[in-house]
């Protein structure tokens, strides 16, 4: 650099030439850079190009998708084009397009002259329209900025603006205008103002024009559209227009987030999902297989199936994705666009990851949390079920599922508090009667005042208290455990059986809704069987000798077997099936609602079964929550009252006056059996099996063992599902788990299966998983729910723990659907503080309908009605799956469809017929005179725990003994339920809410026949379809093979809209019913009577016959009805029943009830209600 | 000796204590987990980078340091010698410009520098976790790795001493350490020879901060438990830590209270005691550091006269000393004491020996 190398020092004189002392070079100053410069410059310039892609394409992994779809569709959309084409084809050949085509076109000729003409003169305008715009709009836009200019100046230039401003006015423009032909051009000139009338006379004559167009075109437009509307409304699928259209669509396809991205500010949501799943909206039903990598119909590809349209448009239409968003219900990270792992939230930092396919109605609960039941969320719904027929609500409270309780608990609590009110009160009224001498006068006259007015309080508190006393009594009657009473187990079970059930109930009765108990009883070869108690065997004892000496000892009246051939088609047919399951294996056939009764002959006592059978409900003693213990024939005898406790008359307390629990909690209904009935189906269900001999069990006589099973029951919750004496107010062992789903992570305790579960280690993948190959790690809420209640001892598995630490929750039996439904509905379960989506898109039902629905499914899952009643179309009921139902006759004898009872019939006659389905305070006369006799006395003595020792008939004698209130020739009884007033009510709202009826209904008035008209009807009704072939009449020969109702309770039963639609076409409204279709067929306005050879009187009756029928038929008395018999082909009844005059008679104070509730919806309920049904 | 502490057995000995700790591992993905998050890229890295470049710079260092001495020796070339990196030779520029030769090294590193950033933002996103929870705190929850070393000192020290008076002591020791410097030479180019103290004093620091960032990183799991490297970070792990105060300790063990020392649990003693204690820490803190400015390591000896051989003066040394004010000495005495010692100290104290706090006064613990 500086000095030169290699010049060295100069030669000296010398002549020798020395070479000279090259130095080295210097290593810093010669030493290049630029290769290294190089190599780093290319470097940089390809991480700059590396850098310069990853933020087009790396960081937007969504183009290629987009690129993909858009090809693949545009293939999609070619292939079917043509098949639409065709369809079109056929339709435009039909001769009602063909006509429309015709009309359409005609009607465009004839106006078409004229339109031409128009369109020449708007033509015309339009030019001269066109050249005076832009000079006139020059003009306009200077002067306004003139004017402007005067607005804002002062003085002298104000005045000079003005000038200029009527200068321009003044100024002359000339313009070009053409003339009318077209051919010359004409220049004129205008001043401001003639500009201006100028260019708005030529605006307002075009715009006249088309308006005189647009008239004229109206009736060939309307007819085009007409045309169109058919060719549409006929074409399945989109048309080749439409489909047109898409592809024009796509080609102009807009590859961009924000194009495809949703945005709702209100609820900060902010979804990219579309950006990848472009199909999801589109209005075409996208599969994979038509976006297939190789053409529509071939092998799917994953990008195929994320390019599908949503599989529920119906959702989608309900929860539009513009409010909702995508990842509201489906959750996932909405906002990502950079993977499927991302975008669906599987990494590890995002908590709250897409629900996987199986579970995604679990987005439904976040908001439909209140709910029952929720339309389409199937999984969902069956999870709920679980949760309250599988007995986990016996330990886990749940917001909503402990209506009754909750309600009662407060009831009570409300009940002390006014109490407490009234004693205090008192207290001060004593006071302010004796104040002492120290007060004046006049004070003392204030507080006589002031007692005066607290008697009258203490007065109102205890009408108050009245009511509550009433309304707990509805709901101690509404309160149901999931298990059977324990307080029977002496007179009901077998001794011996207990220990072997609570060592393995699986083993007993597989399927069974007793979970095993592992900590105690885990049976060999299960898998929790290594985690048992060393105690186990001591504990099973302790416990059963807890509940055999805990329990009513009592005695059941002794029964007699009965025919088993007889109880077995009993049992088949009168519907225990709906609820209960028989055999074992692959013969099981029947309900899950209840237990498997194939072995009830191995565990229980006959006579107690037979008494069972008879009435679920009957109470061996009744429990006074206040005193805490049940009340014996001894506490009656000291008040000298009788024993009889009933939900009617007798359900207070002789000691206190509290209410009591009268009735088993029990949900199995009463089906009105005779006493040889209920014998001949336990004797049936006994022959099911032959009772082995149980190993001796004296250790549950000893009393040394009872403290020790009484803790063991408190730890394990037993009071939960079963009412145990001593255990009555037990509180719920289990954790809260309305919010479970929103736990975080962190606070889910996996305990030593954390490492496991992520690392995908999966101790229980043969049941949860068996048919995936790879493991999937498992840490998330998803693999918490699904092991814990596969498994509940797994998180302790390894743990050392001190005994009472350990983990409590016993095993259930799932299948694994309802182990999925289970999992979805908890994972769901998130309140709002876990939700996606803001609280304020909760389903929150304002309108009373809906209310009403979510109200009455409480009730009817409560008590398994859909065992029985289709109550939703498409919905199957158990008992349409047993085999003896299949045939066509069997399908006739099914219970009725219910849904569109609330159409069909009156609230108040469901109310009465939903507290006594046998709709008969009648009685056979045997009973008649039976309960005649009976005075509350000799109703004591007939009552079983006081009349062991009396002989004759032991069991208590109901009413509706033996029958069907509406369809009698059915061989499924509607049992009766005994739901309280408020269940009643709930019921009579729910049905009439499903079908969208007006709340309140008012009967019309029935116009009167005239003698003609009866005349006329009569005929109708016997000609050609005879009714009473299979309506019943009440006359026994006749209805052995009748299938449908009796007539006469269509006036008090049915509404006459619906029964006018009814008669039209009952296969709309019951697809499948017997009654045949078709039997009138409309005329002008009218509908007449669709008969091969009407009667003349028929043909003669100008007004609507359907109309006439129904008014005939709710104006239908017994003697027409025995007239009418006389004519038809059978044997007329010899008697008429009496319910129509008994169901008369009881209408009123039902009406009035009504009433009064609608004007006092709750605090009047109680009393009236109760007025109302003592008059039954 | 020399000949057993060669290169070859130094790295024959790392390789076993490597196969050792190897052999110790029961969780090697716990430890890949650690050592692949994209958080810990630069701890991962200073593993490697403080090593090497210590290396480097201690060789550049040993270089100069065998040129000062040559150009001690021979004041000729002494005179003509005017690169201090490598030995001048004739016909080469007595002085080179900054530009091009310096700036196109630094340009250079400039653009390599560059080229791995962009790699290092191409290939590693962001390290977000979860949303924040305020009901729900993360286990364990760390400071960005450059603060690891503050976390790490909560440890030892109450908050206020180690989040606030600990980090004004250091940033303030750092601006005022060149105030103390009294030593002109080994300015721009590496030295040992020359800036032995400095240097010493320095690397000190530094390792010891670099340190407790790797203890914070690797070692520290849920719970801010201490987990071995390839442990596995359980959060249910369960340690049993009871630390003590210094004074409790004392009063209460068996030898405390066989001589009578009781009193020291309550006050006023145990603020006297704590303030002894420290007191003394820092008297023995100042000797040792005296001591270790001064020192001539060739001639240190543990052998009698104790006097002689522990405390040999280095000349250069004391020359450099002699420059030194009192106020620079004292201020260089308070910062070394108070950081570069007590930290150490406080450490092993906690680790070793659990004891929690040695002075309790009701407005700081020490």
């Amino acid at each position: 650099m500086a000095d030169a190398p290699g010049t060295g020092e100069s030669p000296g004189e010398s002549l020798v030439k020395r070479t000279p002392e090259l130095p080295l070079k210097d290593p810093i100053a010669s030493r290049s850079s630029s290769g290294w410069m190089l190599v780093s410059a290319l470097l940089l310039t390809a991480t700059l190009a590396w850098s310069l892609w990853d933020e087009a394409f790396g960081q937007r992994p969504w183009k290629g998708m987009q690129k993909e779809f858009v090809s693949r569709y545009t293939r999609y959309l070619d292939s079917i084009k043509s098949k639409s084409r065709q369809s079109e084809d056929e339709i435009k050949e039909t001769s009602e397009y063909q006509q429309l085509d015709e009309e359409a076109k005609a009607a465009t000729e004839q106006v078409k002259p004229d339109v031409d003409q128009i369109n020449q003169e708007v033509d015309r305008i339009q030019k001269k329209l066109d050249a005076v715009t832009d000079p006139f709009q020059n003009q306009r836009g200077r002067l306004t900025v003139i004017n402007y200019n005067v607005e804002i100046s002062n003085g002298a230039a104000k005045d000079r603006y003005r000038r200029n401003a009527e200068t321009l006015k003044q100024q002359k423009v000339t313009v070009e205008v053409p003339s009318d032909d077209g051919k010359s051009i004409e220049k004129k000139s205008f001043d401001y103002s003639s500009l201006e009338q100028y260019y708005n006379e030529l605006r307002d004559n075009k715009a006249s024009l088309l308006g005189e167009k647009a008239e004229k075109l109206k009736v060939p437009t309307e007819l085009a559209k007409k045309r169109d509307d058919y060719l549409k409304n006929h074409l399945v699928g989109l048309g080749p227009a439409a489909i047109e259209g898409l592809k024009a669509k796509v080609a102009k396809f807009d590859y961009s987030i924000l194009g495809h991205q949703i945005s709702v500010n209100a609820y900060n949501i902010v979804d990219r999902c579309e950006v990848c799943h472009v199909g999801i909206r589109e209005p075409l039903d996208l599969r994979p297989a038509d976006l297939a990598p190789d053409g529509p119909g071939k092998e799917p590809d994953a990008l195929a199936r994320a390019f599908v349209s949503h599989p529920n448009r119906e959702l989608l239409a309900i929860h539009n994705p513009d409010k909702f968003g995508c990842s509201g219900c489906h959750w996932g990270n909405g906002r990502a666009t950079t993977s499927d792992i991302k975008g669906h939230g599987s990494n590890k930092f995002w908590l709250w990851p897409m629900f996987e396919k199986e579970n995604t109605e679990a987005g439904c609960q976040q908001c439909h949390a209140k709910d029952r039941v929720t339309d389409g969320a199937d999984t969902l719904n069956l999870g709920r079920d679980m949760f309250s027929q599988r007995g986990c609500m016996g330990c886990h409270r749940y917001e909503g599922f402990d209506r009754e309780t909750d309600a009662l608990n407060n009831t009570r609590q409300n009940i002390g508090q006014l109490e407490d009110q009234i004693t205090a009160n008192e207290k001060m009224i004593r006071y302010a009667e004796n104040p002492g001498s120290e007060v004046s006068d006049v004070e003392a006259n204030a507080l006589l005042a002031k007692a005066t007015s607290l008697r009258v309080t203490n007065s109102l508190l205890a009408a108050r208290i009245d009511q509550l006393n009433v309304q707990s009594k509805y709901l101690m009657q509404d309160v149901k455990k999931v298990g059977p009473n324990l307080k029977d187990v002496r007179l009901k079970l077998r001794k011996e059986w207990i220990p072997v059930w609570l060592q393995n109930p699986q083993a007993f009765r597989p399927e069974t809704k007793m979970p095993t108990f592992w900590r105690f009883a885990a049976g060999n070869g299960s898998r929790e069987a290594h985690l048992r108690d060393k105690d186990g065997e001591d504990q099973i004892q302790a416990i059963a000798a807890y509940l055999w000496q805990d329990s009513f000892n009592g005695k059941v009246p002794e029964q007699q077997r009965g025919d088993a051939g007889h109880g077995k088609t009993l049992f088949e047919s009168r519907g225990c099936l709906a609820c209960h399951s028989i055999g074992e294996g692959d013969s099981k056939i029947g309900g899950t609602f209840a237990a498997n009764l194939t072995k009830v002959g191995e565990k229980s006592n006959f006579d107690y079964v037979v008494r069972w059978i008879h009435n679920p409900r009957e109470r061996y003693a009744p429990y006074c929550p206040k005193e805490k213990r049940d009340l014996t024939a001894d506490d009656y005898a000291k008040k000298g009252l009788p024993y009889v406790f009933d939900t009617e008359l007798h359900s207070r307390c002789p000691n206190d006056g509290a209410e009591l629990q009268v009735q088993n909690m029990t949900v199995m209904p009463n089906f009105r059996l005779a006493e040889g009935d209920a014998r001949d189906i336990a004797t049936y269900l006994f022959s099911l099996s032959s009772p082995p001999s149980y190993s001796a069990a004296s250790f549950m006589d000893d009393s040394n063992l009872k403290e020790k099973g009484r803790l063991l029951i408190k730890q394990y919750g037993c009071a939960g599902c079963h009412e145990i004496q001593g255990f009555e107010d037990e509180q719920r062992i289990g954790k809260e788990l309305t919010v479970e789903g929103a736990t975080p992570i962190e606070r889910l305790d996996f305990a030593l299966q954390t490492k496991h579960a992520e690392e995908g280690m999966d101790p229980l993948k043969e049941v949860i998983r068996p048919d995936s190959k790879d493991e999937k790690p498992w840490y998330n809420h998803k693999g918490f729910f699904e092991h814990k209640i596969t498994q509940p001892s797994i998180y302790d598995e390894g743990k050392e723990k001190d005994p009472k630490d350990r983990l409590r929750m016993p095993e259930p039996f799932l299948t694994p659907q309802w182990r999925t439904a289970l999992t979805t509905f908890l994972l769901g379960s998130v309140g709002s503080e876990g939700a996606n989506v803001p609280s304020s898109l909760f389903y929150d039902p304002e309108d009373q309908r809906r209310q009403d629905i979510q109200n009455g499914w409480w009730v009817v899952k409560k008590y398994n009605c859909q065992g029985c009643h289709q109550l939703q179309v498409g919905q199957r009921s158990v008992v349409m799956d047993l085999p003896f139902y299949q045939t066509a006759e069997g399908k006739d004898l099914l219970p009725p469809r219910l849904s569109s009872e609330g159409a069909r019939v009156d609230p108040s006659w469901l109310l009465r017929f939903l507290h006594d389905p046998s709709l008969s305070g009648e009685k056979t006369p045997a009973q008649a005179q039976q309960i005649a006799q009976l005075t509350p006395n000799a109703r004591a003595s007939a009552s079983p725990s006081s009349s062991t020792a009396t002989s004759g008939p032991k069991l208590k004698a109901q009413p509706g003994l033996d029958r069907n209130g509406v369809r009698p020739y059915l061989q499924f009884r509607m049992p009766t339920f005994s739901f309280s007033p408020n269940e009643l009510q709930v019921l009579v709202r729910f049905f009439m809410a499903m079908s969208g009826q007006q709340d309140p209904y008012i009967k019309e008035p029935m116009e009167p026949l005239t003698d003609q008209e009866r005349m006329t009807a009569r005929q109708m009704f016997t000609s050609g379809t005879p009714c009473l072939k299979c309506h019943v009449t009440g006359d026994p020969t006749h209805d052995a093979k009748a299938i449908a109702p009796n007539f006469l309770l269509a006036s008090e039963r049915l509404k006459p809209d619906w029964t006018f639609r009814w008669l039209l076409d009952p296969s709309q409204i019951a697809p499948g019913t017997a009654m045949p279709s078709g039997l009138f067929k409309k005329e002008g306005d009218r509908w007449v009577v669709n008969l091969p050879n009407p009667p003349a009187s028929a043909n003669a009756y100008q007004h609507d016959h359907a109309r006439l029928l129904v008014r005939y038929m709710f104006q239908m008395s017994p003697d027409e009805q025995r007239a009418l018999l006389a004519t038809a082909p059978v044997t007329p009844a010899a008697t008429t029943t009496t319910t129509q005059h008994h169901a008369r008679a009881r209408s009123r104070p039902l009406n009035h009830h009504r009433s009064l509730v609608r004007q006092r919806p709750w605090k009047g309920l109680a009393t009236s209600v109760k007025v109302s049904l003592q008059a039954f | 000796m020399r000949r057993l502490i060669n290169k070859w057995t130094i790295l024959g000995l790392v390789i076993v204590l490597v196969a050792i700790a190897a052999l110790k591992v029961q969780d090697w993905h716990q430890l890949w987990v650690i050592a692949s998050a994209p958080d810990n890229v630069p701890i991962v890295a200073m593993l490697f980078l403080v090593p090497f470049f210590t290396w480097l710079g201690v060789r550049q260092a040993l270089a100069n340091d065998r040129l000062v001495t040559e150009l001690e020796g021979d004041s000729k070339l002494a005179k003509t010698h005017h690169r201090k990196a490598e030995p001048w030779r004739p016909g080469w520029a007595k002085e080179l410009h900054v530009w091009p030769y310096l700036v196109r090294v630094e340009f250079l590193a400039t653009v390599i520098v560059t080229v791995v950033l962009f790699v290092w933002s191409i290939t590693l996103n962001a390290p977000l976790e979860e949303p924040a929870n305020p009901n729900l705190t993360m286990n364990p929850s760390k400071a960005p790795w450059y603060f690891l070393g503050l976390q790490e000192m909560l440890v030892y020290f109450d908050p206020w001493i180690a989040g606030v008076v600990m980090p004004s002591i250091i940033m303030i020791g750092l601006m005022v350490f060149p105030y103390v410097d009294s030593n002109p030479l080994g300015n721009g180019y590496y030295t040992i020879k020359q800036r032995r103290f400095s240097l010493l004093m320095f690397g000190w620091g530094f390792l010891m901060w670099i340190l407790l960032i790797v203890i914070g990183t690797f070692i520290r799991g849920p719970g801010w438990i201490w987990f071995w490297p390839g442990q596995t970070w359980d959060h249910n792990a369960v340690v049993f830590d009871k630390n003590v105060d210094l004074h409790d300790m004392i009063a209460t063990s068996t030898i405390g209270k066989a001589i009578g020392l009781g009193f020291l649990a309550s006050n006023p003693w145990k603020f006297l005691f704590g303030l002894m204690v420290v007191s003394g820490f820092y008297l023995i803190g100042a000797l040792f550091f005296h001591w270790l400015m001064t020192v001539d390591f060739k001639k240190l000896k543990l052998r009698r006269p104790f006097k002689e051989n522990l405390f040999p003066k280095d000349a250069f040394e004391q020359k450099l000393l002699a420059r030194t004010s009192l106020l620079q000495y004292l201020t260089f005495q308070f910062f070394a004491v108070s950081v570069l010692l007590a930290l150490p100290v406080k450490l092993a104290l906690r680790l070793a020996l659990t004891i929690k706090y040695v002075w309790v006064t009701p407005w700081f613990n020490i």
